[in-house]
Formats: structure tokens, C-alpha cells, sequence
């Protein structure tokens, strides 16, 4: 990542941060005041439905105590006394219901045996407990239908005034969708009620779901919450998938007279507004981030202009010198630290120019020398004998013909030797200055072994030297000048015959080394030492007395014409050992 | 002398004005208000407008009616019928042989009602086979032996009828059909009905009146006779009501068909010992009528208190077992409210028992249904066999004894598909302006020969 990337990258993310920061605490805020809000609207609803519940309760408790003292049902009540049938009475309770405007009444016998009933007129004769709560303040009272369904309601039990066995009249008022109704509820506030008529969920228990938003199921977590532990609970509840229909939910248990959970008022409080103020700040913090972006940019862009550009320019040119082009600078136009760097990266390209012109003079002046004092150690030997011949044939001059004659013969033979050895040197001299390119060819690497193994067979035995050519079974096809090839290997054959001039043993092979064809030359001579090693591909570097030390300079030459490359270490058993890896031909690798 | 003249005269004037209030008078049109379709098969105006072949004495045996007599052959399955001469229908047609011979062969097969807009119920006839054996004889042949085929033959399902081209039915009653007036049925007198003219002019029937409106009615002066059902017979009473009662003609049973959760015998017997019939007939039906557990009340059958009737709740539990409590529905349709509170007091006696019932919604399957059957017959044989034929309990009578009906009667019940329940009575109330007027034996009011005090 270049660092004018970087730059944006952290304006951006800089400024990004900055706005969400704000714009979700601006949004917790508000957040916090809709919850606050809920809570209050929440705690006025519940104590609402308190003073409602009490009203009823009263009204409940009013309309059962002028019942229990009407004439009617003190006459009941004496009849009844003095023995008069209960069965005459079975659809009085549905008619005293209608008249004192309750929605359920029982008319109770001493005993606790429903004498009339106007909510399941079917029930006479079964006992009703409720009567044990007479006189009581009104409860929350679960009532059975014949239809298999219940109803919960503000009941109250009261005994009738002069009854004697006495008389009870059970009465309530349900709980329904009118109780609701009445409730002053604000906009976007939804009141409903759960009835815990069943002990599984079930939407049918719902009072007024149409004032419950999307599908009630929704808050059957909170409400089995509350019915379970009797306490209040709320959270924020999800009806639908659209997060302006969520509410903030509480659920307060009703209890009866014992204690059981009989329904559950929630309350639901549209997070609408809420959500609608949270989109708006939503939408502000993407503007300003957009446009905090863009200030990203145009800064990280003129930042760059002052800051990166310079150092790009030194990136670059480092990257130029590193490549090998020392001769680079980079503009300087500013006075700060980039401008010093600028400065000193340029001194440091001209000192690196300067030192290496130098050292290519002195490279230069130093192989002229070795060059000279090659040249004139290589014909320093062979000018020495023609110098003694010379001055033999000088001095033979004072002998007599026939003397003269034979040192004058054996003298010319001699200096013609040294001239021939010249020549060789001079040859070789040439030869290393006009290395042929190789004129490459599809050909096995098994075959330039066998043709060095077979050409040098007789002179290695007359040496004493014992040869072990091996080769792989499998063919080994290279691309090569076998000409070139078969002189660089005679070159190292050579070299290691030298190497033993007591015998010993030679090893050639040739052998697949992954990709490559791998001929090694092994002899058991003195061996090479580390620095040997190193610098015997040297031009001009020999070991011997009288190498030129161009042999296996030329031996590297051709290898490296045919990218292909040699190394020369010791032998585990004491001798060299040169290998020679060249690249397998296409053809055969992909095979 | 002239003290004794004077008191002599007084006494005649006296005498003379107490025979004028109850000498029956002429015309006039009676109002009755029903609940019910006048035109059932057990309706008023069929009773009004239609005869069979033989009515009923007060013993319950066959008496002459539009059939003068009828012998028997090959063991009681072969009757011939010979009919009265000279009656006609309202239409003016003979009767003969033929026209019922027509009659029954329609009644077989199709519906009941004048206008035939009611729903078609094939009737289940007592026979094979009819056929004119001559101008006024006809002959029924039978199966299996029919000793009481006179007798129901009275029954008002077998009443012979005709239709005329407005499909409206005809028949040889002392009322023929005149038309509607203001949604009621207008019945006029038949001047050459064969039993004389009815001193009635007109008889007006409204159909489908809530009990409400029927006593409202009564009280107000715009009905002269009412139904007055047995649960609110008490209460008519007590208002010092003018109120006609049948005796038990009405069977209130509970029929479990033998299907799902009541295939097995032994839980429609759980069902049959867990209910309360005490509770129904002191509580509901306010102590009318009689509880039973036999298919025949027990004035007719004179062994109906040989069937249990008391409850056994832990024997009903005990029977139940570990049965899956499956929701069952109890129907009462069709039936008011107190058929419905009824059954919802079965419900509950069943669920004490473990079952899970409760009453059906309206057009729901049921598992049971509590059914209102009426008896007409009172001869007990006919009438086991009337019952038998209601309840499609296919079982055959051995004799007419009461041996032999006990026996068949207990093999009919012993399978508890039907748990008779109570006999209840059919009451009217009648206004006071209402003479002569009388109930036959299976609780329907007797018309032909009732009058209006002050009809002109």
C-alpha cells in the first residue's frame, strides 16, 4: 500500500470515526429520552388501568350490594328458606345478570351449590368456591363457559341480607375488548390483554389484538416472562421486519385472589418516532461522512503533493540504483527533511558513480598487470632456454665444425620447441578472446561422457589412472554445441589427470538431477581448498606452475553459454569434484 | 202461587241460559301459534287437514276413520282395508282405493309437505306392498307379521293426502288449506267433511313463534291457543294459565352412534351411566313429564320401571378407563334453548366422567346428539314399534305381550346407541273463549269438534 493510500485511508477512516462517534451518541440520546418516555407513558397507563380496575371493582362491588339486599332475591331467599325448590330459580341469575348489568352471576346456596347461574345456566347443583371470598373486596377471577372457553373479570361475592341459610350472589364484570376501549391511550401507545386461560401460549387468549401492532406472537417471550415470574418485564419487541413497527413492550401480571397470574396487560409504545430520528441522524452522519471523505481525499492528495510525492521520487530512484543505474538523482525542491534526504540520497549516488568508475579503473590497471605479468611469466619460460641456446650456439662457434654442427642442430630443435610453445601460448591467449557462441543442438548428455571417456581411456591407463564412466539408463537430452561440450570436458579430464601424476582413479558420470542434467568429474587427487574453490574459475587463476589459468575459465564460459552452471569442491574421500548442471531439453522435462 | 211461577220461571231462564253458554256455536276463527312447521309429519294442520285410514280410541286401539273395517290374513301379513263410501276429498274427488293407493305410494317416497319445498324424508313404511283390491279396498301385504298395522296406521305420517296442481296438499280433513295471510296458515272449515262440518269457520295457524311472543299473544288477546313447553308448564301455573297437558308422549334420549370413541359398547354404556337424568327432570324440565331409561313410557309399556335410571359415576369411570379424552361434540339441533341447556348439563355429567365433552358448534360433526322423539301410538306394541322405526333400532318384536316387548325393548337398549332420558308431556294454553276443546292422546289439540264462545 503506497503511503499516499495510507494517507487517505486514515483521513478517511479518521474522519468515518469521528462522525459515528457523534452520531451514535446523538442516537443513544435519543434513545434514552423515547425509553424515559415509555417509562413515564408506561407508569401512567398501569396506574390508569389501576384506577379502572378500582372503579370496576367498585361498580361490581355497588351493583352486587344493591343486589343482595333487592327484595326479589330476599324473597328468594325466604322461599328458599322454608323449603321452597331451587328448580324454580334455574334462570333467575340470567335475568338479575341483565337487570343489574354484570355479565356473570351465580346465585349460591349455603352449601356452596350453584342454585342458578346466568354465565353456564347448566352448572346448578356444582359448588362454586368463590363463595368463601364473601364479603371480600372485588378480585381477578378466571370464569369457565359451557363453550369450553373462559373469561377473566372483576368479580365480588355477597350474601344476601336476611337469608337464613344464607344466600350468596357471585358477580363480576369481564375483562374484554370495551375494557380497553375506555382506556385514554396516546398516540402510537397500544394497550392490550393477555389472558392466562391456557398454560401454553396462545393468540386467542389476546383482548384486543387489533390494538396489539403486527402479529402478537411477537411478544410471547415477554408475556410467558410474566406469567411465569409474576413480575413486570419489558423489552423492545419486533412485530414485524421493519424496524419502524417495533415497540417498547411491558407486561404486568394481573393476579387473582390467590395469587395466580390470571392475565397480563402490555403495553406497547411505537418506536416509530424514535426510529425515524435515529434514520434522520443515520442520514446526516452518512452526508457528513461522505463528504468528510472527500476532504480526505483532497487532503491526502495535497498532502501527498507536499509530502509523498518527494519520497516516491526516492523510492524510485533507490529502486533505479538497486537495478544497477547509479547514475540517478531525484529533484530537490524543499528546505525540510525531505529536501535533506533528497540531498544526501543524491551525494550518496555520485560517490557510489565516482567509486565504482574507480574501481573499474583499478579492476582495470590490475588485470593489465595480471595480464603483463601473466604474459611475461608465460614467455619468460621459453625465452629463458632460447636465451642458453642462443648463447650455446655463440659459444659453439668455437668448436669445431662437426661440434658446431651438432649443437647448432640440437639448438635449433630447441628453440624451434620454444617457439612452438610460444605459439601454444599465444594461441591460448587468443582462443580465451574469441570464444566461439555455441551452435546448440538436440544431442544426450550420456553420449559427450561416453565420447570424453572413450578418447582418454588409453592415455589414463598408461597413467595408471583407473576410469569409471556411468551413466543413467534413461536418456538424458540437452540442447548443446557438443563440440563446445566435449572441450570443456576434456579441459576438466585434463585437469584431473594433472591433478594425478602417481594414478589414482577418475569418475565421469551423467545422471538426471531433477530438471537438470548433472556430469560430474571426479579425480582422486590433492584436492581443492575452500579459496580454490572460490576463485578457480578466475581468469588467469591456476594452481599449477604452468597453467595460463584460462582452462577453466573457458570451462565456465561454454557451461554458462549453455545456462547451464559448474562448481568445483572436494571430494568426502580427499581428490576434486567438478559438476556441470545443464537444463534438460523442454521436450523431455515436460514428458 | 205466582211466588212459585216466578221462582219456577227464574229457574227455567236460569236453566235455559246455562244451556246456551254450553251449547257449542258456529263460527269464529282460532289462532294457534306454534313453534314449530304445522306441516310436519306429527304437524297440526295435517292432523286439521288430512285423515288416515284409522284413528286411535283412548285405549290406544284402532277405530274406524276413512277405513270402516279390515281383516287380516296369512298370520297378520296380509290386511285389506275397506273404505267409507261416499267421502270426497276437499276437492271434490271420490276417495276411492286408488287416490290412497296414490297417496301412499307418494308418501313412501317423497316429502311430507303441501307445498313440497320442505326437505324430502322417505318415509319408512310398515309395508311391502299396497294395492286396490277393489273400488274401496286396498291390501297391505308385510314380510313378517304386523298385528298392529291398524294401528299405525292412525299415525298422522300415514294420513292420506292429494295434491292439487298447486301442489298444495288436500285430504278428507274437517279444514282444508285456503291460502297465507300475513305469514299465517289459513285453514277454513270443510263443509262436507265426512265427520260433519267443524263449528270452527276458520283456523289460524302461525308458524315458527317464539314461546315470547306466543304467551305475550295469548295474554293480549291474539291467540287462542299456545304452545306452552314442559319446562315453562310450572310457570303457566302458577299464572293461573288455562292449560291442556297431555300425559309422556315426548321421548328426550341421548343417541350415540357406535363410531370413533364410542365404537366400543363399553364406553357408550360409560356414557349412559353417567347421566344425571335426576338433574334434567327436576332442574330443566322443572319436574314434568317422567325420567326413564326405556323406550316407552311406563302407562304404556307398564314395565318401564324395570330399566335403571339411577346414576353410577364410578361405574362410568371405572368403564371409561385410560381412553384418550378426544374432544366430543354433543348436537341438539334442532332444538331451542332448553334442548341446548340440556345438553350442556350431559356435557358436564359426561366430563365428570372423563369425558371430554362439550356442546358441538352448529353444523359441526357430533359424537352424540340429544334428540326430542314423539310417540303417537299408545297401544304399546304399535307403539314399540313407532319408537323402534325412530331410533332405526332393527330389532323384531316377538309377539305383543309384554313379555315379548320387554324382551325386544331390552335387546334394543342393551346396546346403548340410545339413552332414553325423560317422557315429557305436550301442554297448549288455551284461551277462555275456547270450548269443547281437548287433546288427543299423543298431546295435539283436538279441533273438529272445539268452538269459540261468542262466534256468530
Amino acid at each position: 500500500m503506497t503511503l499516499r493510500q495510507k494517507l487517505l485511508l486514515t483521513f478517511s477512516l479518521t474522519v468515518v470515526g469521528v462522525v459515528a462517534a457523534v452520531a451514535w451518541t446523538i442516537s443513544l440520546r435519543v434513545r434514552g429520552v423515547f425509553d424515559e418516555l415509555h417509562h413515564e407513558q408506561t407508569s401512567a397507563l398501569v396506574n390508569q388501568f389501576q384506577r379502572e380496575f378500582d372503579q370496576s371493582a367498585a361498580d361490581t362491588s355497588a351493583a352486587l350490594d344493591r343486589m343482595a339486599s333487592s327484595d326479589a332475591l330476599q324473597r328468594i331467599a325466604f322461599e328458599l328458606a322454608n323449603g321452597g325448590d331451587t328448580a324454580q330459580y334455574l334462570n333467575t341469575a340470567a335475568s338479575l345478570a341483565r337487570e343489574y348489568q354484570v355479565d356473570d352471576l351465580e346465585l349460591v346456596a349455603n352449601d356452596g351449590s350453584i342454585i342458578s347461574s346466568a354465565q353456564w345456566p347448566a352448572r346448578f347443583g356444582y359448588k362454586e368456591p368463590a363463595v368463601l371470598s364473601a364479603g371480600k373486596p372485588a378480585f381477578l377471577k378466571e370464569e369457565d363457559l359451557p363453550d369450553g372457553s373462559s373469561e377473566i373479570g372483576i368479580f365480588a361475592v355477597r350474601t344476601v341480607e336476611k337469608s337464613n341459610p344464607q344466600i350468596y350472589v357471585v358477580g363480576g364484570r369481564n375483562l374484554n375488548a370495551d375494557t380497553l376501549r375506555d382506556f385514554p391511550i396516546s398516540a402510537g401507545t397500544r394497550v392490550s390483554l393477555y389472558r392466562n386461560l391456557s398454560a401454553g401460549f396462545s393468540l386467542g387468549n389476546f383482548i384486543g389484538t387489533s390494538q396489539v401492532s403486527g402479529s402478537s406472537h411477537a411478544y410471547q417471550r415477554l408475556v410467558d416472562q410474566a406469567r411465569t415470574t409474576g413480575q413486570n418485564a419489558e423489552a423492545v419487541v419486533y412485530p414485524t421486519s421493519h424496524r419502524e413497527d417495533s415497540v417498547n413492550a411491558t407486561t404486568i401480571p394481573l393476579k387473582g385472589a390467590n395469587g395466580n397470574v390470571l392475565a397480563v396487560l402490555v403495553v406497547a409504545n411505537s418506536r416509530r418516532g424514535m426510529v425515524e430520528v435515529q434514520r434522520h441522524i443515520r442520514s446526516i452522519a452518512y452526508g457528513a461522512a461522505g463528504l468528510g471523505i472527500l476532504f480526505a481525499i483532497a487532503a491526502s492528495l495535497w498532502i501527498a503533493a507536499r509530502v509523498s510525492r518527494p519520497i516516491e521520487q526516492l523510492a524510485r530512484a533507490a529502486g533505479e540504483v538497486a537495478a544497477g543505474n547509479w547514475d540517478t538523482s531525484v529533484e530537490v525542491n524543499a528546505r525540510d527533511e525531505l529536501g535533506v534526504l533528497a540531498g544526501s540520497f543524491n551525494h550518496m549516488t555520485e560517490q557510489l558513480v565516482e567509486q565504482r568508475d574507480r574501481l573499474v579503473q583499478s579492476e582495470r590497471v590490475a588485470a593489465w598487470r595480471e595480464l603483463a605479468r601473466r604474459l611475461a611469466h608465460e614467455l619468460k619460460n621459453p625465452l629463458f632456454p632460447l636465451q642458453i641456446t642462443v648463447e650455446n650456439m655463440v659459444r659453439a662457434r668455437a668448436l669445431p665444425q662437426e661440434e658446431f654442427d651438432e649443437v647448432f642442430n640440437e639448438s635449433t630443435a630447441t628453440m624451434r620447441a620454444e617457439i612452438d610453445n610460444l605459439k601454444v601460448i599465444i594461441g591460448r591467449f587468443s582462443d580465451f578472446s574469441k570464444m566461439p557462441r555455441p551452435q546448440v543442438e538436440p544431442m544426450d548428455a550420456r553420449d559427450a561422457v561416453r565420447r570424453v571417456a572413450a578418447l582418454y581411456e588409453p592415455a589414463l591407463k598408461e597413467k595408471h589412472i583407473e576410469l569409471h564412466a556411468t551413466a543413467d539408463s534413461g536418456p538424458l537430452p540437452i540442447s548443446a554445441d557438443a563440440e563446445l561440450l566435449h572441450r570443456a570436458l576434456s579441459n576438466l579430464v585434463l585437469n584431473a589427470m594433472d591433478a594425478m601424476p602417481d594414478g589414482g582413479m577418475l569418475v565421469i558420470a551423467a545422471a538426471r538431477a531433477g530438471d537438470a542434467a548433472r556430469i560430474s568429474v571426479s579425480d582422486s587427487g590433492a584436492g581443492l581448498t575452500p579459496e580454490e574453490c572460490s576463485r578457480l574459475f578466475t581468469p588467469y587463476y591456476t594452481t599449477r606452475q604452468h597453467g595460463t589459468g584460462l582452462g577453466l575459465a573457458i570451462v565456465q564460459s561454454v557451461i554458462a553459454d549453455h545456462h547451464g552452471t559448474i562448481a568445483a569442491e572436494s571430494g568426502e574421500n580427499g581428490g576434486a569434484r567438478f559438476v556441470i548442471e545443464l537444463p534438460l531439453a523442454v521436450a523431455e522435462h515436460s514428458v | 202461587m205466582l211466588w212459585q211461577a216466578a221462582i219456577s220461571g227464574l229457574l227455567l231462564f236460569l236453566a235455559l241460559g246455562a244451556s246456551a253458554r254450553t251449547r257449542p256455536h258456529y263460527g269464529g276463527t282460532l289462532r294457534i301459534e306454534v313453534h314449530g312447521d304445522a306441516w310436519a309429519p306429527d304437524g297440526l294442520a295435517r292432523r286439521l287437514v288430512l285423515d288416515g285410514l284409522t284413528d286411535l280410541s283412548d285405549t290406544g286401539a284402532a277405530q274406524p276413520a276413512l277405513a270402516v273395517q279390515w281383516s287380516q290374513t296369512n298370520h297378520n301379513q296380509r290386511w285389506e282395508f275397506h273404505l267409507r263410501p261416499w267421502v270426497r276429498f276437499q276437492d271434490g274427488t271420490p276417495l276411492n282405493a286408488e287416490a290412497v293407493v296414490a297417496s301412499f305410494t307418494a308418501l313412501c317416497a317423497n316429502s311430507a309437505s303441501p307445498n313440497a319445498t320442505n326437505a324430502a324424508s322417505e318415509t319408512e313404511c310398515p309395508w311391502n306392498a299396497v294395492y286396490a283390491a277393489g273400488p274401496l279396498d286396498i291390501v297391505f301385504t308385510t314380510d313378517a307379521p304386523s298385528p298392529d298395522l291398524p294401528e299405525l296406521l292412525a299415525q298422522t305420517r300415514f294420513a292420506v293426502s292429494k295434491k292439487d296442481p298447486s301442489g298444495v296438499l288436500e285430504g278428507t280433513g274437517p279444514f282444508q288449506v285456503s291460502g297465507f295471510t300475513n305469514g299465517a296458515l289459513m285453514l277454513t272449515a270443510y263443509a262436507d267433511c265426512w265427520q260433519g262440518r267443524p263449528f270452527l269457520d276458520s283456523v289460524e295457524i302461525v308458524q315458527h313463534r317464539s314461546q315470547r311472543d306466543q304467551w305475550l299473544d295469548l295474554s293480549v288477546g291474539h291467540a287462542d291457543i299456545v304452545q306452552v313447553p314442559p319446562e315453562l308448564l310450572r310457570q303457566a301455573q302458577q299464572q293461573h294459565m288455562n292449560v291442556l297437558v297431555s300425559g309422556p308422549v315426548d321421548l328426550l334420549a341421548l343417541t350415540i352412534p357406535a363410531q370413533g370413541v364410542f365404537k366400543d359398547v363399553g364406553m357408550r354404556r360409560s356414557a349412559a351411566l353417567a347421566v344425571d337424568r335426576a338433574a334434567l327432570y327436576n332442574v330443566i324440565f322443572q319436574k314434568q313429564g317422567e325420567i326413564t331409561a326405556g323406550l316407552l313410557p311406563q302407562k304404556v309399556s307398564g314395565y318401564a320401571f324395570l330399566f335403571a335410571t339411577d346414576r353410577d359415576l364410578d361405574r362410568a369411570r371405572a368403564m371409561r378407563g385410560g381412553a384418550f379424552p378426544t374432544p366430543l361434540g354433543i348436537g341438539t339441533e334442532p332444538g331451542g334453548a332448553t334442548m341446548r341447556l340440556a345438553g350442556e348439563r350431559l356435557a358436564l355429567n359426561l366430563h365428570e366422567a372423563g369425558f371430554n365433552a362439550r356442546m358441538a358448534p352448529p353444523g359441526k360433526p357430533t359424537a352424540m346428539d340429544l334428540q326430542l322423539v314423539h310417540l303417537e301410538e299408545t297401544n304399546p306394541r304399535a307403539a314399540l314399534d313407532e319408537m323402534l322405526a325412530a331410533f332405526s333400532l332393527n330389532v323384531t318384536v316377538n309377539g305383543t305381550g309384554p313379555q315379548a316387548l320387554w324382551q325386544a325393548e331390552s335387546s334394543a337398549l342393551k346396546s346403548n346407541t340410545v339413552v332414553p332420558l325423560l317422557w315429557l308431556p305436550r301442554a297448549w294454553a288455551i284461551d277462555e273463549r275456547v270450548r269443547d276443546i281437548r287433546l288427543s292422546p299423543d298431546g295435539e289439540p283436538l279441533l273438529a269438534d272445539a268452538s269459540l264462545e261468542g262466534a256468530k
